[in-house]
């Protein structure tokens, strides 16, 4: 395939989302090349997170197109999970199976969907635990696991399928304090590798340090997206302003 | 005593053919209940509506009437059907031991139902998300993530269901199956001792809902496994 | 092989009848079987072993017992016995009504007592120990502050174990009383038309069961209307 950045791999085009009455998503045109380190913030209720479910239809769009690594998602189940192999999503909740130890949260979908069989997968899960620093918490489950912990196990679950793109859900909102530098040196790691990132968070100084751009949304629109050093020296728009000195102050 | 001995190869064998139904009704009970569960929670409401006929009905009709229903009923009907090409056939029956299994499975699924809808709405959403998100298909999600984590909430009710349905076995003598019931019955007509005779019985069924009570405690404790050990 | 309605017409006063003893059982099982039932749950929870252990014993077997073999225990089982034969007891041990009542009544019970003691658990200890800080003696506390708050907590299973007392009813068919399975399984075993009498037996059944569902609700409602904010 054309290795070039040529076409985005993701392209969101007048994408709107409607829960009852409230409209979550107006308009939203966005679109993503690969090797692109994109965050998403915004206030709470901003829809950033409905905007990022649309990708992986979690949540259904009302109107507009999303395209994936050329696919369009509609409501075809082939369709549907064509664009769920391509992209990989770890959640604020790190919702991994607790009936399963750390190895087998990872086998399970490389079994069934890569259809790899046991010995394949298991040495895929191990070889990816161990990009994550946790191999030694291999046959543990879930809960005796800590935070930081699960979510990296989070991260290599959805990392070891080979997405095109992989999505952050506020990856760190639920971590206390000291975990979240555990899961943010593997994330940077990552990206350092070249993945292609999706990412929702309130972590500015990784926004920061890390993004390639950064998008603001506000009231389910994209108010802006800039470089970080322009986004958070020469903000435009007052809303963006007035989030970013309330982010900013502590 | 010299009496009893007599008899301890029947009762054995009529235990055996006891917990040979239960066997095959348990069996048909979680089908049923898984069925009726997906039914509940689906999106379509015809399927709602004819799960909740069925819990309904099943459980506001007496287990005695549902089995006569359904053995005599079977019965007429088939004999009718069968008649037309043979005319000389007197009676043709559902034999006792797969009508009566099939109609207590019948009744203590619609209960199951209940149990495993309640269980099924217990599984962590987000759970089932992530395995969506990883492009697990609806039916190998059910099988391996919603399935998995349910049966552990179910289980406490369930066990409860798994001894009325050894106590149901008991009905399906009404309609004819040899079991330790008929057992008492024939070894009263011989020995005079009716009181002993059916205390045996129901000693019988006192161990094996003993032994059942204490597997499912056993499997109660498997089941949590995964939960302990927290940091 | 037409449904014959006309047949359900004709058959409707004998069932009936049938339902007369169908009723009848049901109050006097539930009476006796609450009384026993209460009896149970206090030796139960006395403390004394000599007391609790026979309690818990009879709870186990008659749990762990089909009714069905109960009840022929009982019917077909207690005429072996002379001094029971000669008993007082012996012209109500004689007759079906009088097995059936008996049988379901002491089943019963053993439930009731499991489910009161369910009640009596579930009380907050929280509130033994205000009693207690206020000076209300042992008897004082169980009888004004646990119990009401126990049958609140109990009302559901107990409303549960009710119904399925209606469906027990008809095993007393077996023993050839005529209570509303019996008079059907006779009508049926005439007539040879089982699906008709049967279903219009169960239809009467599921009325009266969602007669007493209703009534269970309209009493929880007013019981808990303290716990409403």
């Amino acid at each position: 395939m054309n290795d070039n950045n040529q076409e985005p791999i993701i392209i969101l085009q007048d994408v709107c989302k409607f829960f009852g009455d409230f409209q979550a998503l107006r308009n939203i045109n966005l679109q993503v090349k690969k090797g692109q380190r994109i965050v998403v913030c915004g206030p709470s209720g901003s829809g950033k997170s409905t905007m990022i479910r649309c990708i992986n239809r979690l949540e259904e769009h009302d109107s507009g197109k999303i395209i994936v690594s050329g696919r369009e998602l509609t409501s075809t189940v082939k369709d549907i999970d064509a664009v769920r192999r391509e992209v990989g999503m770890v959640f604020q909740n790190f919702n991994l199976f607790p009936h399963l130890t750390a190895i087998k949260n990872l086998m399970l979908a490389l079994k069934l969907v890569r259809k790899m069989n046991k010995s394949q997968a298991q040495e895929t899960a191990m070889r990816f635990l161990e990009r994550v620093r946790i191999p030694e918490q291999a046959d543990k489950y879930p809960i005796q696991l800590s935070g930081g912990q699960q979510q990296r196990v989070a991260i290599a679950r959805a990392l070891c399928m080979n997405p095109e793109v992989m999505l952050f859900d506020e990856p760190t909102s639920a971590l206390d304090p000291e975990m979240i530098s555990e899961v943010l040196d593997v994330m940077i790691d990552l990206v350092n590798d070249g993945l292609t990132m999706i990412c929702v968070t309130h972590e500015m100084g990784f926004a920061r340090s890390v993004a390639d751009s950064i998008v603001f949304m506000d009231w389910g629109e994209i108010v802006e997206m800039k470089s970080p050093d322009e986004f958070f020296e020469n903000p435009e728009s007052e809303r963006t302003k007035l989030f970013l000195s309330q982010i900013l102050s502590h | 005593m010299a009496d009893l001995s007599v008899w301890w190869d029947d009762y054995f064998w009529g235990a055996m053919t006891v917990l040979k139904v239960f066997g095959v009704s348990v069996i048909m009970t979680v089908i049923f209940g898984l069925i009726g569960a997906s039914a509940k929670l689906s999106k379509s409401r015809i399927a709602h509506k004819i799960a909740s006929a069925y819990t309904i009905a099943f459980r506001g009709t007496p287990e005695l009437l549902v089995l006569l229903i359904f053995y005599f009923g079977s019965a007429i009907t088939l004999t009718s059907i069968t008649h037309i090409f043979s005319p000389e056939t007197q009676f043709v029956d559902i034999p006792p031991f797969w009508a009566g299994s099939f109609a207590i499975a019948l009744i203590v699924g619609s209960y199951a139902t209940e149990t495993f809808r309640g269980a099924f709405l217990g599984v962590d959403p987000g759970v089932v998300e992530a395995s969506q998100a990883l492009g697990i298909s609806n039916v190998h999600t059910f099988f391996y993530v919603r399935i998995p984590q349910m049966w552990r909430l179910a289980l406490p009710s369930f066990g409860n269901h798994m001894l009325s349905l050894m106590k149901d076995t008991a009905l399906i003598s009404i309609i004819g199956l040899e079991e330790i019931l008929f057992v008492a019955e024939m070894a009263t007509a011989v020995t005079y001792k009716p009181f002993l005779m059916y205390m045996i019985v129901a000693l019988i069924y006192l161990s094996i809902t003993t032994v059942i009570t204490l597997v499912v405690m056993g499997l109660e404790k498997i089941a949590n496994r995964h939960l302990e050990g927290a940091p | 092989m037409t449904f014959e309605f006309l047949l359900i017409l004709e058959s409707i006063p004998k069932m009936l009848a049938g339902l007369g003893i169908t009723i009848q059982l049901l109050f006097l099982s539930s009476f006796f079987g609450l009384c026993l039932g209460i009896i149970l749950l206090l030796m139960r929870i006395s403390g004394r072993w000599y007391l609790s252990f026979p309690a818990f014993m009879y709870i186990y077997f008659f749990r762990g017992t089909p009714i069905l073999v109960q009840i022929f225990v009982i019917y077909h089982g207690f005429p072996q016995f002379e001094f029971i034969r000669e008993s007082i007891f012996w012209p109500i041990l004689r007759e079906p009504f009088g097995c059936a009542t008996l049988s379901l009544s002491l089943n019963s019970a053993a439930y009731v007592s499991e489910i009161l003691r369910g009640g009596y658990l579930g009380v907050e200890k929280g509130l033994h120990e205000a009693g207690m800080a206020l000076g209300l003696s042992k008897y004082h506390r169980f009888f004004f502050v646990t119990t009401p708050i126990a049958v609140r907590l109990a009302l559901p299973a107990y409303s549960n174990d009710f119904i399925s007392m209606i469906k027990a009813t008809a095993l007393a068919s077996t023993i050839t009383l005529m209570d509303m399975t019996g008079v059907a399984r006779t009508i049926v075993s005439k007539t040879f038309a089982p699906y008709e009498i049967f279903i219009a037996a169960a239809i009467i059944y599921l009325i009266i069961t969602w007669f007493f569902q209703r009534g269970f609700g309209l009493f929880e409602k007013r019981i808990s209307r303290y716990t409403i904010r």
